[in-house]
């Protein structure tokens, strides 16, 4: 399977007057092929929202590509390109999904309207055509009655309906790529089932790639085909989802599992990771996870481990486990 | 079983919108006649979607809000008797640890009179002692001493929970609301969290009301589960239990919407999400999304009473 | 410190300094020691901002000028401080009918145009001493401070940490007064600030209209006055007071921005 998406080498830099350069995003390379969905997991400040937001060139201000990192799509390296040239792949080829639904719509819109205006933005046609649109995508991503729906006021739906009306809206430009950033994080856990079964379904009726960018490696079960775990910039495990959900390699993925209270099996003293995630500008030499590491070696200390993968395509950025059988 | 702790008999919290002179909406019937015990050094969890009133059910507790209608008996004494003063004393054996570990501390204290403020209302500590006092309770809860008189955001989300984890603690209660303490954390902080408040519950003999929407989180920790949805608990019972054998469709469905890295269970996806507590069903509350086969029109007449067998008691008029 | 706050106190801090050693570098701001020959002189050695139609020093009534009129808004706007955090502070805490009242007659206050009863008032009770004015002005000031101390009692009152102390046992008075008067200071003494270079102006048009303080006494609103009939001859008369209005409304605006950057940060 070739990939429809390719990141190589992404560095992201931040270089404040009168600082050290910061570096949230180190070295990230991975994959995404039509019709697949690819987990980067992470917790909060690890660089994986960043990750996404520098593929369709949306990174805030400051923020620098390094010279090496490529973005290819589609034959075209987006890293490349000039804000110009780069804005028509957004939406219409690549299009993103937040998690705050209600911030991303506009309040005193229709909700109707703003589907059209997605429409018309990517396609010039006639307003009768794109609202016949508008009222199928709505039907699409399972929105009851959407001939009356589709004229609602966003305030007027609960939150797993906007989150809803925003898939819709990131499908009006018929996308290859669809990026899910913490999709589900802001919604009640009845609804995120309802959500992620509906992204799953789309990548496969539409043959989409999928991004889906989450903090819950819950979620990421049996729905994504491959998981990058990400760790202070970096992605430390690789792998398809099942083998990494039944060996998880990586002292740092295995201390994540370890965290998660689980609902089965008895109930036993959780084995947390020790100590913070360092915040980006303070992270250690060598393997950055070396100071919460348990198994930690001088190797560890001294130089970064690569990522390393196995013959079942299980790449582990470890000296001490890769490879080792769990 | 021993004389409970806390007893909650039929509480009922209604919030009245609109103000004197604007139009009188709907009251939102937050908590709608709930029941229930917390036995001494009892971990009680109660968990539900946002809107279930779960969060409600904990500030009425402590009195944070007045209950509309219903009793509250701590240590056998009804609460709703008791005079400003004597509720204030009261205060030092219930406490709270909120969700938001970035608002719940003042930013203009250091962390050290954010801890010692209980300390001092209650006259605890010598003011000589408090510095020591303070120092003390960092190191219980895994700080650092010398972070006392640093400023709330020098800290990390895990940290601020840890200082309002010390804060509680300082009055030495014996029974604790915890509403979301760990949900807006990050996993490895969480767990580590988690493991604090059990370390807590053994050494000091603590009794929580442990309140979250993760039904993972709350078997951790929680002896009993009391299942919340829309103002109502549906269902209750031993932890292992009532997870293991749930018996209402909704805690069937919570159960199954719960994404286990682990095993890849039969999902059932409900649809629909809940509705509004403002417009109260005369029927069974979850009666517009359920899917069990046997529901019918007495689902939606007729509100199920919560029906016990061995301490598990489901409100369900056809639940096994 | 901010370059805005080091001009506003540079300013302030000349125009207070003026004010407090005038008495010992100028002569007596009442004298008038020639009014044959020493009227409407042009500014000069002996007299640093030149004299007026009855022959007094100008710099002498400018320096009086600058005690009156600075005194009289400082006064004024910490009767109005006290006033609006103490009644803001009870309209956001109580709660029901009490609140409710009080609320409105804030609104109500707020609606009416401050100058039209500063005139009203000081029609029917005539000329008032500084002190009287300063305590009127405050009268008439301090709705503005009520209004906003009593949006952000009604702000901090749900935040966590008033929940928090309110859970450890706290009485309403404490948390008052650790949690929710320092928080809701800081808006209040950002517009007290500001407010000092209304009630400047304020009390320099009163003067102007003769409402004010009373000649022979000399402030800047009378001085202005004063210098009204000879404008064309003697542009001193009307510039030194004039520009000491600028400078001195500046200055307080100047300090009043650098603490609302300082104070509430996030704010325009």
């Amino acid at each position: 399977m070739t990939d429809l998406l390719e990141v190589r080498d992404l560095r992201i830099s931040f270089a404040p007057p009168g600082a050290a350069p910061i570096v949230p995003v180190d070295d990230v390379s991975f994959g995404v092929a039509a019709g697949e969905m690819v987990a980067l997991v992470g917790e909060s400040g690890c660089g994986k929202s960043l990750t996404g937001l520098a593929i369709l060139r949306l990174l805030p201000r400051g923020a620098q590509l390094g010279p090496k990192s490529a973005i290819r799509f589609a034959g075209v390296d987006l890293a490349t390109l000039s804000e110009t040239t780069v804005r028509p792949y957004r939406g219409a080829r690549i299009a993103m999904v937040f998690q705050d639904p209600m911030s991303s719509l506009n309040p005193v819109m229709r909700v109707g309207a703003q589907i059209v205006e997605a429409i018309q933005a990517h396609a010039s046609v006639p307003f009768s055509t794109a609202r016949a649109r508008a009222i199928a995508l709505l039907a699409e991503v399972g929105i009851a009655d959407p001939a009356d729906r589709v004229d609602a006021w966003p305030h007027q739906l609960s939150g797993g309906m906007r989150q809803r009306v925003m898939l819709a809206i990131a499908l009006a430009g018929e996308p290859d790529v669809l990026i899910a950033d913490e999709p589900t994080t802001a919604l009640d856990v009845t609804v995120q089932a309802q959500i992620l079964e509906l992204l799953d379904t789309l990548r496969r009726t539409r043959q989409m790639a999928v991004l889906l960018i989450t903090h819950d490696l819950g979620i990421v079960a049996g729905r994504a085909d491959r998981v990058l775990v990400m760790y202070a910039g970096r992605i430390v495990e690789s792998a398809p989802a099942s083998t990494l959900f039944a060996a998880p390699q990586h002292p740092y993925t295995r201390g994540l599992f370890g965290s998660i209270p689980r609902l089965d099996g008895p109930v036993e003293r959780l084995a947390s990771i020790a100590g913070v995630v360092p915040p980006p500008g303070q992270w250690p030499s060598g393997c950055r996870f070396h100071p919460r590491c348990p198994l930690a070696v001088a190797a560890c200390v001294a130089t970064r481990p690569p990522l390393v993968a196995d013959t079942a395509a299980h790449a582990t950025a470890c000296w001490v486990t890769a490879g080792s059988p769990t | 079983m021993s004389t409970p702790l806390l007893e909650v008999e039929g509480l009922v919290k209604h919030f009245a919108s609109g103000g004197v002179l604007r139009r009188a909406a709907p009251a939102v019937r937050a908590v709608d006649g709930v029941t229930f015990t917390i036995a001494p050094g009892e971990t009680l969890g109660l968990v539900g979607e946002s809107g279930s009133g779960k969060t409600t059910v904990g500030r009425t507790i402590l009195r944070l809000e007045t209950p509309t209608a219903g009793i509250v008996r701590f240590e056998g004494v009804d609460l709703s008797t008791l005079t400003a003063p004597a509720l204030r004393a009261m205060r030092r054996r219930m406490q709270l640890v909120a969700q938001d570990p970035f608002g719940s501390l003042n930013p203009r204290h250091t962390i050290e009179a954010s801890i010692a403020e209980g300390l001092l209302i209650h006259q605890i500590t010598e003011r000589v002692a408090l510095r020591e006092r303070v120092a003390a309770l960092l190191q219980e809860v895994g700080l650092d001493a010398s972070y006392a008189s640093r400023y709330p955001h020098e800290f990390s989300g895990g940290q601020r929970q840890r200082i309002g984890i010390a804060r509680a603690l300082a009055v030495e209660p014996r029974f604790l609301v915890c509403d979301e303490p760990v949900s807006a954390l990050d996993v490895s902080v969480q767990a580590q969290v988690l493991n604090l408040l059990m370390d807590l519950r053994e050494q000091r003999g603590l009794s929580y009301l442990f309140i979250a929407h993760d039904l993972a989180v709350v078997r951790q920790v929680a002896h009993r589960i009391a299942v919340m949805y829309l103002g109502t608990i549906v269902e209750i019972g031993p932890a292992r239990t009532l997870i293991a054998t749930p018996r209402h469709p909704y805690t069937q469905a919570l159960i199954s919407a719960i994404p286990d890295p682990a095993r890849r269970r039969q999902r059932i996806v409900l649809t629909g999400e809940p509705p509004s507590p403002t417009a109260p069903l005369p029927g069974c509350p979850f009666a517009p999304r359920c899917f069990h086969p046997a529901r019918d029109s007495r689902c939606t007449n007729e509100r199920p009473a919560l029906r016990s067998a061995d301490g598990h008691g489901v409100a369900c008029h056809y639940a096994e | 410190m901010t370059g805005t706050l080091r001009a506003g106190l540079v300013l302030g801090g000349g125009l207070v300094l003026l004010a407090i050693v005038g008495p010992w570098i100028a002569p007596d701001p009442l004298a008038q020691p020639d009014l044959i020959t020493g009227t409407l002189q042009s500014p000069s050695a002996t007299h640093w901002f030149g004299t007026d139609q009855y022959s007094r020093d100008v710099f002498a009534r400018l320096a009086a000028g600058a005690r009156a009129s600075l005194g009289i808004a400082v006064g004024a706007v910490v009767v109005a401080t006290l006033l609006g955090t103490l009644v803001g502070l009870i309209a956001g805490g109580a709660r029901g009918a009490a609140a409710e009242a009080l609320r409105r007659a804030i609104d109500l206050l707020l609606g009416l145009p401050r100058l039209v009863v500063l005139l009203v008032l000081l029609a029917a009770v005539g000329p008032l001493t500084p002190l009287s004015l300063a305590l009127v002005l405050g009268a008439t000031g301090w709705p503005a401070i009520a209004r906003l101390v009593r949006g952000e009692t009604l702000r901090l009152r749900e935040t966590g940490f008033v929940g928090a102390a309110r859970a450890l046992g706290a009485s309403p008075l404490r948390i008052l007064r650790r949690d929710i008067l320092p928080g809701a200071m800081a808006p209040a003494l950002v517009a007290a600030t500001l407010g000092i270079a209304d009630a400047i102006l304020l009390e320099a048009g009163l003067s102007f209209i003769g409402l004010g303080i009373q000649p022979p006494a000399p402030t800047w609103g009378g001085m202005i006055l004063e210098a009204r009939d000879h404008i064309a001859s003697a542009p001193w008369l009307l510039l030194a007071p004039g520009l000491a209005l600028v400078v001195a409304t500046t200055a307080a605006t100047l300090i009043g921005d650098a603490l609302r950057h300082r104070l509430l940060p996030g704010t325009r």
